[in-house]
């Protein structure tokens, strides 16, 4: 099976948010980028499948600039991925998650895939809008939200299960299909010591930018909230007194119920 | 004449979701109610395109999406292009639920449009729209600028309310599916299991979250918790502390690997507030914390706290509440 995994170098959940100067954006000075979240988890299943599908390849994807995008990618080496593609695009561009899809598509057009996996959204923008896109540009089926991602060898399709509004789906399809991956693992790999060090030698294949048209989409403000003052602590002798307080705090300051 | 907006809805056990009515009411605010076309997909589809006169919109048009098959988004995205071209829309709007993210991505491709989710905000201005969004899980929030000539929008759900207006008399009329790529012949929607027992609306949906933690000490215990949700008609989540010890399923997870919430109301019960658990509730309207510890750091983004026993504080809240609500 020809697995490519959808990577974007995201900063660290513990970053300290700062607004650049233009106020308009992220102040990405000194900030340390590693693997999204879910992109992690999209590479966990995308090994996973590959340790369970005799003859896979599992090759990581990224779209973005020095250095950071070179650094995820060989962090996915090191998880165990088999090739590494990166399409360098200047830092400051465009950060518009359909361009990327754009040209993420293009990328993968040239590439064998029976399955493109992606995170369901990034840490950063959190748009949720690659997978779609992708799919759609890719003209094959695609969906995000989903979880328990299997590969049915006897049907030779994929069969999965989607978190929805009103319940689980269960899906069959087969390849070549686009999935956003909500899954969680408890305990994904980690990279041990010589896989790290053996990475930093792997071939990177640079492919170029193309596909995207001159994005319409320009950031005007990117703002940090108020600093939360904190809560306001109930002072009360009895649960009963402490119930009784914020039952009405929550009618009549915050109206959140009758 | 300003051209016109679409609102592509939800069915849902038979009805328009309530995203789906938040987003006709952004789209009437933005232009006019005569400028907005409503739509829907599925079974269920031409019963539920009347209930756009509830905020309303006169004009609906529905398909069923192919006889039978599933109405997922990317299913029916190309449909909602070729409607989007036919009444020369210059912005589609649709509730940012998973099916409304998931047709955001595809439909922008199809119709060559540019996209934003998890929209809290919107205006138009100087022919064009800008929107604010929270990124990084609530920390921060920008402003985009999305000039045309097309734009889809997928709308935070509960950020923005359901209008009341005088419901309007509907003309509804069916619209032709269009087929999407070959391949999509072969995706098959096997099954729908209803969400998780416990009842109350599901959790991403929810307009009231009770969630608990490893506070709650034994999975018999989490029963507060529950009986707490039911008193406010609220959905149950719960932290990794619970679902990793499989006191209650993953599906009620909320945070970085669970499910972002944004509800009216929070409360979260013998929590502590770990940064990966506010990452999927911190841009609740209103946040309640109750844990034992006054250092617990889920306080220093509660707007109210209680320091107690959750064992006392819960059921005396549970109490109280029906008390002022009535049985
Ligand atoms: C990659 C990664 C992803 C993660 N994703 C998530 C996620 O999606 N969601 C999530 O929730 N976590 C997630 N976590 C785990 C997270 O870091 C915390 O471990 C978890 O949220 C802790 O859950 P908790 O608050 O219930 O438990 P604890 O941190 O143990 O807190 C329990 C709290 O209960 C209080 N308490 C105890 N007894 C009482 C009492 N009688 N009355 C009142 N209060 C009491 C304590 O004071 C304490 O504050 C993730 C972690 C990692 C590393």
């Amino acid at each position: 099976m020809e697995i490519v995994v959808c990577v974007k170098p995201v900063p660290e959940a513990e970053t300290r948010l700062r607004v650049a100067a233009d106020g308009a954006r992220l102040d990405a000075e000194g900030v340390k980028f590693v693997l999204a979240g879910y992109d992690e988890s999209a590479v966990e299943q995308a090994l996973l499948l590959k340790e369970a599908v005799a003859g896979s390849t599992v090759h990581a994807i990224a779209l973005g600039p020095a250095p950071r995008t070179e650094e995820v990618l060989r962090a996915a080496v090191a998880l165990g991925c088999d090739k590494a593609s990166w399409i360098e695009v200047p830092s400051g561009g465009s950060d518009d998650p359909l361009d990327a899809a754009r040209i993420l598509a293009a990328a993968i057009r040239g590439l064998p895939h029976d399955l493109v996996l992606c995170g369901k959204q990034a840490g950063d923008d959190e748009s949720g809008l690659v997978a779609g896109a992708l799919a759609e540009a890719l003209g094959v089926p695609g969906f995000g939200y989903v979880v328990d991602l299997r590969w049915d060898a006897a049907r030779s399709r994929f069969t999965f299960h989607r978190a929805v509004e009103s319940g689980q789906e269960s899906w069959e399809c087969p390849g070549p299909i686009v999935i956003g991956l909500q899954q969680a693992w408890n305990d994904p790999r980690t990279a041990k010591l010589p896989a790290i060090l053996k990475s930093r030698k792997a071939t990177i294949t640079k492919i170029a930018a193309s596909g995207a048209a001159a994005s319409v989409a320009t950031p005007e403000k990117f703002e940090l909230p108020a600093p939360r003052t904190g809560a306001k602590m109930i002072e009360y002798r009895t649960p009963q007194e402490a119930a009784e307080k914020l039952v009405r705090i929550l009618r009549e300051d915050a109206k959140v119920f009758p | 004449m300003s051209r016109r907006t679409l609102v592509v809805g939800e069915v849902r056990q038979g009805h328009l979701a309530d995203v789906s009515l938040e987003a006709a009411g952004r789209a009437i605010e933005l232009t006019e109610p005569t400028a907005v076309v409503g739509f829907v997909a599925g079974s269920g589809a031409e019963a539920a395109a009347g209930e756009f006169a509830r905020v309303g919109i006169a004009d609906v048009r529905w398909t069923d999406a192919g006889s039978g098959s599933d109405a997922s988004a990317g299913r029916i995205a190309p449909t909602v292009a070729a409607l989007a071209r036919e009444i020369e829309a210059d912005l589609v709007i649709v509730g940012g639920t998973t099916f409304g993210r998931d047709l955001a991505g595809a439909l922008a491709i199809r119709w060559d449009a540019v996209s934003a989710t998890g929209v809290t905000d919107v205006r138009r201005e100087a022919g064009a729209i800008h929107v604010r969004r929270p990124v990084f899980g609530g920390r921060a929030t920008e402003t985009r600028r999305l000039a045309g000539p097309r734009v889809v929008l997928a709308l935070r759900p509960h950020a923005f309310a359901v209008p009341s207006v005088t419901p309007t008399t509907v003309r509804t009329s069916g619209f032709a599916f269009v087929e999407p790529a070959p391949s999509w012949r072969e995706a098959k929607l096997l099954a729908l299991e209803p969400a998780a027992a416990g009842g109350g609306p599901a959790l991403a949906d929810a307009s009231i979250v009770v969630s608990g933690g490893r506070g709650v000490r034994a999975p018999e215990n989490f029963r507060l918790v529950e009986e707490l949700a039911a008193s406010l008609g609220a959905a149950v989540g719960a932290s990794r502390a619970v679902t990793d010890a499989g006191w209650r399923p993953g599906t009620f997870q909320v945070g970085q690997t669970g499910k972002a919430v944004s509800p009216q109301l929070y409360i979260a019960v013998g929590i502590s507030g770990a940064i990966q658990h506010l990452v999927g509730m911190v841009s609740s309207r209103v946040i309640v914390a109750i844990n034992s510890d006054p250092s617990a750091p889920i306080f220093r983004v509660a707007d109210y706290g209680i320091v107690g026993d959750l064992f006392q504080i819960v059921p005396a809240l549970t109490a109280e509440i029906r008390r002022v609500r009535g049985p």
